[in-house]
């Protein structure tokens, strides 16, 4: 009777341990849903065409809860030859004029990589629905042998001035893939946003 | 910093003014300022009795531990958190305060 107890005993331990193996907690809900339009709807508040599926997902976790994601790829050639673009809630600098904004950004965009920038190219574009201002700019690192290359659209949600910018690095000698910044500039032409800001609701 | 210099104008909507108190002297300030376009004052409090005061002196150590601080227009206290500051969180804190009757 003792052993028949143990046995069931033993049985009952081992399906506990089971299912309590099998409970794994809800899944995280991923932040973002795929439309029939082949768009991607962001936490109900933004909708974007996602770069082809050769991109992944980047996601920065900001403190007070700033939104800041993006995408990146691993380009052939070695390091450092890779891509990312993303979208900046809050891009550095303060200003809300657009100029102004363009010249603190650069005082601390790419700031560890220690890289002088030429501006390549400047010029007004829409962007969210209203004026923005898009740079292309080219930084080089010769005591690293590096280069990158850089597209960098400001645009406006509400008083607020938002960032988008891709980044292409290489070796100092090697050459940009200019497919990726269309990919780029297409996930801007079609970025919208889907309700006003925390910063809109105040 | 860069923060509230860009909230600023959501500051001045809720009757509210930020500075900021630091352990460094004037002159690192004056450039810390400038490097961020700062328009905000920035308090120098080298010998460190304002971080006593609030709670955020660490024994030994020659700065501040990050803390922010509201305090309403009676010099009453109202909130309180450490580390790096939520924005969002302080500028609900400041909206409600002013909705109570411009105590900020």
């Amino acid at each position: 009777m003792k052993r028949k107890a143990l046995t069931i005993l033993s049985f009952i331990t081992i399906a506990v341990w089971l299912s309590g193996c099998a409970t794994t907690g809800p899944a995280k809900p991923v932040p973002y849903r795929l439309t029939q339009q082949g768009t991607v709807i962001w936490e109900d508040e933004f909708e974007f065409l996602p770069p082809p599926p050769n991109w992944k997902l980047l996601r920065v976790e900001e403190e007070g809860g700033d939104i800041n994601f993006g995408f990146i790829r691993d380009d052939p050639g070695g390091f450092p030859s890779m891509t990312s673009f993303a979208y900046d809630e809050e891009p550095f600098g303060c200003s809300a004029q657009f100029e102004g904004r363009e010249r603190e950004f650069f005082k601390r965009f790419l700031f560890n990589a220690i890289v002088q920038f030429q501006e390549l190219e400047r010029k007004k574009v829409q962007v969210v629905g209203a004026e923005g201002l898009a740079l292309t700019v080219e930084g080089k690192d010769p005591v690293k042998k590096e280069k990158v290359r850089a597209r960098v659209v400001f645009g406006k949600r509400g008083d607020r001035i938002v960032g988008f910018y891709i980044t292409q690095w290489r070796p100092i000698d090697g050459t940009y893939d200019l497919s990726a910044f269309d990919v780029f500039d297409k996930f801007v032409a079609s970025f919208k946003f889907l309700k006003k800001s925390f910063y809109e609701t105040l | 910093m860069e923060g509230h210099q860009r909230n600023l104008y959501l500051y001045d909507r809720f009757n509210a003014r930020v500075l900021g108190v630091s352990r460094d002297d004037t002159i690192t300030l004056k450039y810390f300022a400038k490097s961020l376009d700062l328009t905000f004052p920035l308090l120098s409090n080298v010998t460190g009795f304002l971080g006593f005061y609030f709670h955020c002196q660490p024994d030994g150590k020659p700065i501040f531990s990050r803390r922010t601080v509201v305090i309403d227009k009676t010099g009453t206290i109202r909130y309180v958190r450490d580390g790096s500051p939520d924005f969002k969180d302080i500028l609900l804190f400041l909206k409600k305060l002013n909705q109570e009757g411009g105590k900020s």
